[in-house]
């Protein structure tokens, strides 16, 4: 199928100002969809209010509106543009591609489709319609599909005040319990509660902070491995995985604040085709008709229970992250899938030959480490969650976990030049220690048993203070095979460190 | 070394400085003899096909197995564009959108362009971006490799923030031709003994200030200079650990606890100007390409006033474009100070002035000759990519060739507005300050500065409320300032409400105000008002140095609920401009190929 000719005009909606989860990624996203959709002849009209991206640049689309992106807003640009189109007798359409600018422009997207808008101009949704966003969206309906096509998912309940919340924990039976507002960025206001006062606390706070009143409490998977796919689909139902992503940490720590890795590293090729086969499953079944879908899964390391987090109907982070680590870039191919094309009639400009429907190969590691701020909020907690609570990343690329591992750590502008060895001194709190000293065992297990910005490290002191991998693994719950790597980087340092005279 | 061990630590990603530091030897003998085993990275291609389709796009990384190199020669002239790494608070997508500039700059003028970044989330890693892409560390080592395996013609770390700039002279040091303005001149920015020096020459004047390697100099600063003075380390970005500091217990504690002094890295002691005006000038030069002094060109490419006073960090303050209050006098003094520093300084490219205005008196607080987190904003603002004609400038084009020589002095507003990530950090105090903490910014745009200032605010998701009530609490200093404020609201129709010592002063001033209890008085107090709604904005500024507990839990619980929050009164001077003109006339959108 051709490229849709009834299109005139695309109005693509931006990200707006960086926050915390929610990053540049997305004017790489954004930038990619208007030079393609501009390549196919399209009209392009964007808006974004954040003045530091290059998609704003004057070149990038037709009509450029730094303006607000508010549902009020946009759809004062939607009255303007569709006038402009009636002065120049313009037959084609305007359409709205609301998938590239995260979760602002779904959100606002939603809301002029709610409140009427949309339909009201006669504007279309392109990439991804109302149904299939909300169905991806709304925790519960999301639940239900998923068991409809006989899918795992964790035990959960969604509220719209405490006193149903209260009824979910209560169905739940057992602490800790994960509670997730609806439609909020980066897990805005949700947390992990280990008893009664917590689980009131955040409760409250997560149906405030949700702009449906609506929180999701769930059983706990914390110490489950966590699993990435970023999946595409176009109009004829060709799905494609462009990467698979492992996260070091395991569930309970943000997947935008866990160190990741691509591929995935400890699962069989049976298991991987399991969820491969259960990623197609889902994009078709929430009704993505074309585009990029996020879906992370959690595997219970004691039985291998698997079952489905969530699923972004839209270009994420971690699509970013997954073009960088492939080379594949799943924002512009998904921005031409949804002016019509198949998989298989777009060219993948690395290699000229295969069409995009090859699903990409990769012969080397990804390493990505997030980089956080805590030293600029003093007062905050800063225990990690599954509230997003980094600032930005660090990705190398290596042909083993263990080189990539290490230019990642030295990529990140924290002073280290690698795990560990590089006379750089550790400060704990108020105590210094020497880069090479054992650091004591309770200040290891203390930092090992509690998620926080300097757990990598912390596995090395482990391991040099002789910590068995068993007992690391005990402590984190990171998978033994990452740890037996790091072991062989450790070791390695007492190797160098013995050639010293 | 043995060549088997050495060859093993690399492919385990152990850089040189730690080989160096494990066996007791420095980074440049590591590197030496490295390089005479022929121990260097080979760089391979990511091609979505695992080598089995040739590859056209050139994004590589390198890693230490030992097999093919897929390099592939040219004859171009290459220019190394060094991004900027992870984003951090302080470092952005400001400086990414620069690098990305140079590139595409580059590209038009016939340079092949090799971008070195390890940022997954920017446009630099794009492979459509640059001729070649080099995903990889920004570290001397394999920043070092890239550009000797590719014979490099020069390289760009100006426009990268401070990760590239700490690697200049390093580079420099082996044999790289940083392009631009010189390293030196960079040094002479950011040396405060050269700096002031210079200024000295100049006849520019600047905040009296002090150097302190240790406590006791420190304290000797402070008293010579007198409180409240302002405390820093050198060479960071962001604001790193800067605070302002009004009395002796105050500065010992952040000489023991906050900063780590030593002679190399002295801590800077500045006097605060307190109320002062600060006004960040971005400008663009070609006059060190010259030999004369009188020859070449230099343009202020844009000047934003704060709205906020003195003292918070410029990435965290709102700023205007064109500055609305400074007088024609103060603003050619500032280009005429702009102007002496770009000449003395030498500048080929980018140059940021901070300034402070305290009456008619222009005190320079910092120069910055490279590319800053405004040049987008600006560059927007005035419909000219300043950073791609930087980069073009400096890789030899003057800017008379490249048709910008006169400054744009924009009939409508700009206003940039910051974006803070406190509803992440629960308990943390959200009051403004010298340490930057704001993740991202914002826009408004308006032929009109009430509307361009709502437009900030709806932008950064705190829209300016039209009616309701407002809580207003301000410290003591404020409270000769603040029944002006709180009749302007009044005067749009706002109920405003109080605790006692505010309250006395507005009613004094004849206003009609709802008492409130204070937190430790009784309920309901403004938290509660806060929970149900009961007010749509609040202004309230910091009582002194330290903040007491119940003002920040109306702060934070202000964030919290989502109600807009002004923590200066020019902040909330600003919002009512903006209110005022929103009720009058409401709003419009307008794409910016109109406004240019």
């Amino acid at each position: 199928m051709p490229k849709r000719t009834d299109i005139h005009s695309v109005l693509i909606i931006g990200a707006g100002p960086i926050v915390i989860g929610q990053a540049c990624e997305f004017d790489y996203s954004g930038t990619q969809a208007c030079k393609a959709l501009k390549e196919e002849g399209y009209r392009v009209i964007l808006v974004n209010s954040n003045p530091a991206t290059i998609m704003t640049d004057p070149e990038f689309a037709d009509h450029t509106y730094i303006e607000p992106i508010t549902p009020e807003c946009v759809e004062k640009i939607i009255a303007r543009e569709m006038a402009e189109l009636k002065r120049l007798g313009v037959q084609g359409k305007l359409v709205l591609l609301p998938t590239l600018g995260g979760q602002t422009a779904l959100n606002t997207a939603m809301a002029l489709h709610r409140n009427g808008a949309l339909e009201r101009h006669g504007v279309e949704m392109i990439g991804a319609n109302a149904r299939a966003i909300e169905r991806g969206e709304d925790r519960q309906i999301f639940k239900d599909l998923m068991i409809k096509i006989g899918l795992d998912v964790p035990i959960s309940g969604t509220a719209h005040n405490v006193e149903e919340a209260r009824a979910v924990a209560e169905r739940i039976g057992r602490f800790p319990l994960i509670i997730r507002p609806a439609y909020t960025l980066g897990g805005t206001g949700g947390g992990i509660a280990y008893n009664r006062e917590e689980f009131e606390e955040i409760a409250k706070r997560g149906l405030e902070l949700s702009p449906v009143s609506e929180v999701l409490v769930e059983e706990s998977l914390l110490g489950w491995k966590e699993y990435e796919m970023e999946v595409m689909r176009d109009r004829a139902d060709n799905c494609v995985i462009i990467c698979s992503i492992e996260n070091f940490d395991p569930m309970g720590v943000h997947t935008g604040d866990s160190i990741t890795v691509a591929p995935i590293q400890t699962l069989t090729d049976k298991e991987y085709q399991i969820m491969r086969d259960a990623s197609f499953a889902v994009i078709r079944e929430i009704g993505v008709e074309t585009g990029g879908s996020n879906i992370q899964f959690a595997v219970n390391p004691d039985n291998g229970r698997l079952v489905i987090i969530e699923m972004n109907p839209r270009v994420s982070r971690s699509s970013a992250l997954a073009s960088k680590a492939t080379g594949f870039p799943i924002a512009k191919i998904a921005a031409k899938l949804a002016v019509g094309y198949l998989l298989d009639e777009i060219r993948n400009d690395i290699t000229r030959e295969t069409p995009a429907s090859f699903e990409p190969t990769i012969d080397y590691v990804v390493t990505k480490v997030p980089r956080f701020a805590f030293e600029k909020f003093p007062q905050a907690d800063p225990t990690l969650n599954t509230q997003m609570k980094s600032v930005g990343e660090a990705m190398a690329i290596g042909r083993t976990f263990k080189e990539s591992l290490q230019k990642c750590l030295r990529s990140l502008e924290i002073g280290r030049s690698g795990l560990g060895g590089d006379g750089k001194p550790w400060r704990i709190g108020a105590e210094v220690y020497g880069d090479r000293d054992i650091l004591p065992r309770d200040v290891i297990t203390r930092k090992l048993s509690v998620p926080n910005a300097e757990r990598i490290f912390f596995i090395r002191h482990a391991l040099r203070a002789g910590l068995t991998i068993d007992e690391i693994f005990t402590l984190t719950k990171i998978d033994r095979w990452f740890l037996t790597q790091m072991k062989e980087i450790v070791d390695f340092e007492e190797v160098l460190a013995g050639t010293k005279n | 070394m043995n060549k088997d061990l050495l060859a093993k630590a690399k492919s385990l990603g152990f850089s040189d400085r730690q080989i160096a530091h494990l066996t007791g030897r420095t980074e440049d003998d590591i590197r030496a003899e490295r390089k005479k085993l022929g121990l260097v990275p080979s760089y391979r291609l990511v091609d979505t096909c695992a080598a089995e389709f040739e590859a056209y796009t050139p994004y590589y990384y390198s890693t230490y197995d030992r097999g093919d190199d897929e390099i592939r020669p040219s004859g171009k002239r290459k220019v190394m564009i060094l991004g900027g790494g992870p984003n951090r608070i302080g470092q952005g997508i400001e400086f990414d959108y620069c690098c990305v500039h140079a590139a595409f700059a580059l590209k038009e003028d016939g340079f092949e362009t090799l971008m070195v970044n390890s940022n997954p989330e920017t446009v630099s890693t794009d492979y459509d971006t640059s001729d070649k892409l080099f995903f990889e560390p920004l570290t001397l080592e394999d920043v070092l490799h890239i550009y000797e395996r590719e014979q490099c013609w020069g390289a760009i770390a100006q426009f990268g923030g401070q990760t590239p700039l700490n690697l200049a002279l390093g580079l420099q040091k082996n044999g790289v031709n940083i392009i631009g303005t010189s390293p030196q001149s960079i040094e002479i920015a950011e040396d405060r003994k050269l700096f002031a020096a210079m200024l000295r020459k100049l006849n520019i004047p600047q905040p009296p200030n002090g150097l302190a390697t240790n406590e006791a100099e420190a304290l000797e600063a402070a008293h010579k200079l007198g409180y409240p003075v302002l405390v820093r380390p050198s060479f960071v970005l962001g604001g790193r650990a800067m605070q302002i500091v009004y009395s002796d217990a105050e500065l010992t504690h952040y000489m023991r606890f906050a900063v780590e002094a030593s002679p190399e890295r002295p801590v800077l002691v500045d006097k605060f100007l307190e109320d002062a005006t600060e006004v960040d000038v971005d400008c663009i030069a070609d006059v060190g390409q010259f030999s004369k002094p009188g020859q070449g060109t230099i343009v202020m490419g844009g000047v934003l006033e704060h709205i906020e006073y003195a003292g918070v960090h410029s990435g965290d303050a709102a700023m205007v474009l064109p500055p609305h209050t400074l007088s024609p006098k103060v603003i050619g003094t500032i280009r005429e100070y702009t102007h002496a520093m770009a000449q003395e300084l030498k500048v080929i490219g980018l140059m940021n002035v901070q300034y402070a205005v305290k009456g008619e008196t222009v005190y320079v607080l910092e120069v910055n000759p490279r590319a800053s987190r405004t040049v987008p904003f600006v560059s927007k603002a005035i419909g000219v990519p300043l950073a791609k004609l930087a980069a073009k400038v400096m890789a030899g084009k003057t800017l008379a060739e490249l048709g910008f020589t006169e400054e744009i002095w924009t009939k409508y507003w700009a206003v940039k507005e910051s974006v803070f990530p406190f509803n992440r950090f629960h308990g943390q105090d959200i009051l403004l300050s010298p340490e930057m903490r704001s993740t991202g910014e914002v826009m408004g745009l308006d032929a009109d500065l009430g509307i361009a200032y709502a437009k900030s605010q709806m932008a950064a998701n705190a829209p300016l409320p039209l009616g309701g009530r407002v809580f207003i609490s301000v410290s003591d200093a404020h409270k000769h300032e603040v029944a002006e404020v709180a009749r302007q609201f009044a005067e749009l129709g706002f109920e405003l409400i109080s605790t006692s010592g505010t309250a006395t002063v507005l009613e004094k001033a004849g206003l009609k105000v709802q008492r409130l209890f204070k937190l430790t008085e009784g309920r309901p107090n403004a938290l509660d008002l806060l929970k149900n709604r009961e007010i749509q904005l609040v202004i309230n500024t910091p009582a002194g140095q330290t903040p007491r507990a119940d003002e920040i839990r109306i702060r934070t619980t202000a964030i919290y609920t989502g109600t807009p929050i002004m923590t200066t009164l020019s902040g909330a001077r600003a919002a009512a401009l903006g209110i005022a003109a929103l009720k009058k006339s409401g709003y419009e959108v307008k794409p910016v190929q109109a406004y240019h």
